[in-house]
């Protein structure tokens, strides 16, 4: 490429490159850390160092998870609970997000409704379980809601930061080019808050499953966090076990999927 | 003052009305807070005719800007009239990086055309044309981020002319750039203003560019901004941004410029 210059030495090009070579060494080492956390557990339970009744040795969990799996007695269960995930989650977020850029874009719609939105949204969503399960029964409809109204206020107020944070000019272009009410919406305050609603949409994910996980503990009968109540009712200790290792992969699952969906939506923002 | 500075006779041609007429534009600020206000523009008039390049200097905080964005119908003003001949509103070439981030080249050009629901392959060949006019075709499908500053304002300018409006506002367009890249978009702006001969206010803060590119000079005074002069620029076009610096009379406008910029009031 450049002939002038003379090439660089191999010491040279090692030093020029060890960076990088250390940076791939920890990438790979930190995969490992969880394993060994899970290692370290194996053995203290097989020794006995911790009480097994309370710490089941993680083989003799993946066991139970095994045969449960082959039983396929978990999958119902699984199914409710990302039902109910879903379908309370959209829910949450469509309006989160279309009032989140209203409120974004308007002003006086912000000094209007924004203090009642400010008022609602500390009050914790699990406190509210009792009244939900009031107006809207038993059933699934009751987990809906309550899903809905933890991730609505995420979504909301992610999206709201993410309109005010655009940079004034981005406006100024939009009226410039003649753009309507509806086309700043769409065009430049959505594209503009984007990053943020990802965000949101991520500690939503997050948030969705402690929400429903603590409702199906009370309010249902299918469900995996139903399935862990039950089998501490049971004391089925390596049963509880698979069933929160269960729900925490579906939380982790459901946010590298949102991820794969940033990275193909938002390809302007960096990682 | 010298025979290089030649005052625009204050009668202009008659025959056509000018695209821009601005009377006794007065725009102030006021600060609640500390009830305070804060005069900005007062009594600035100045006319632009069709197909004219008019470039604005004065300090900065002069409200040179505010006039822009007045034009523009991004600000209000206090009182005055702006009376703008022509059937759409102007197109504006912002100062910072108004390009945006979420699409790529080709789709920031075709934004004012797509809004505008212009058919897609009408879109296609002019954004291709306005591409080819600002040197950008081959980056068309780069995203703004992969964009050296020069090249952003480049799509700017080609965003600006995409739609074809008569008249053409540019607030300080080259003002973050380097000294080079910014004679080279000076050079570029003079070629595709002399192919598209649009109506141009340009603002600045630099005398040098004002020469380089205008027609006419308005000099403005500090804050508040009001009109101290307006200068005819001699040169002949096509211009060459380099060879002109080889000019007498460059520098002596040049002279007779900072002569009214430094003393305010114009006497």
């Amino acid at each position: 490429m450049n002939t002038s210059s003379r090439p660089l030495t191999n010491e040279e090009m090692h030093r020029l490159k060890s960076p990088a070579r250390r940076e791939r060494l920890f990438r790979r080492a930190s995969l490992f850390s969880p394993l060994l956390l899970l290692l370290l557990w194996e053995i203290s339970s097989q020794l006995n160092l911790i009480d097994r009744r309370f710490f089941p040795a993680p083989s003799a969990i993946a066991q139970t998870a095994w045969s449960m799996i082959v039983s396929l007695e978990l999958f119902d269960h699984i199914g409710a609970t990302l039902r109910r995930v879903g379908i309370g989650y959209a829910m949450g977020a469509i309006p989160g997000v279309i009032l989140g850029l209203m409120l974004g874009l308007s002003q006086t719609t912000r000094r209007l409704l924004g203090p009642i939105f400010a008022a609602l949204y500390p009050v914790p969503k699990i406190a509210i379980l009792p009244l939900i399960l009031l107006i809207f029964g038993v059933g699934d409809m009751s987990k809906y809601v309550l899903i809905a109204i933890g991730v609505f206020f995420l979504m909301f107020y992610n999206t709201l930061g993410g309109v005010m944070q655009a940079p004034q000019i981005y406006m100024d272009v939009a009226k410039n080019v003649g753009a309507t009410r509806f086309q700043t919406f769409r065009h430049i305050a959505l594209p503009a808050a984007l990053p943020n609603i990802f965000t949101g949409l991520k500690l939503a994910a997050g948030s969705s499953y402690i929400i429903i996980a603590a409702a199906e503990f009370l309010g249902a009968r299918s469900g995996v966090g139903f399935f862990i109540w039950a089998s501490w009712q049971t004391f089925a200790v390596s049963r509880m076990f698979v069933g929160i290792v269960v729900i925490s992969f579906m939380g982790y699952l459901t946010i590298l999927l949102i991820e794969a969906l940033e990275r193909h939506l938002v390809p302007w923002a960096k990682q | 003052m010298t025979a290089a500075l030649q005052k625009t006779p204050k009668p202009k041609v008659v025959c056509a009305p000018p695209a821009i007429e601005v009377t006794t534009l007065t725009k102030a600020f006021y600060n609640s807070d500390a009830d305070r206000v804060t005069l900005a523009v007062s009594d600035f008039s100045f006319s632009v005719a069709r197909g004219e390049f008019v470039c604005i200097v004065g300090p900065s905080g002069c409200g040179k800007t505010t006039v822009l964005r007045i034009l523009a119908d991004l600000e209000s003003k206090l009182s005055g009239e702006v009376k703008l001949h022509t059937d759409d509103a102007p197109a504006m070439v912002f100062q910072e990086a108004s390009v945006l981030p979420w699409l790529t080249v080709a789709q920031n050009v075709a934004l004012p055309l797509k809004l505008k629901g212009t058919p897609q392959a009408q879109q296609k060949a002019r954004v291709e044309e306005m591409l080819a006019l600002t040197g950008l075709t081959s980056f068309a499908n780069a995203r703004p981020s992969q964009l050296s500053g020069g090249m952003r304002q480049r799509v700017s300018v080609a965003r600006a002319l995409a739609d074809d409006r008569d008249i053409l506002l540019m607030d300080e367009p080259f003002g973050a750039l380097d000294e080079q890249t910014r004679l080279v978009l000076q050079q570029e702006l003079l070629r595709i203003w002399e192919a598209t001969r649009k109506t141009v206010v340009f603002i600045t803060h630099s005398v040098d560019e004002a020469l380089t590119l205008a027609d006419r000079v308005l000099v403005m005074s500090p804050r508040p901004g009001t009109l101290v002069a307006d200068l005819k620029v001699p040169f002949e076009r096509p211009r060459d941004v380099v060879e002109m610096r080889r000019d007498k009379r460059f520098w002596d406008l040049t002279y007779e410029v900072w002569n009214l910029l430094a003393s305010p009031g114009g006497a």
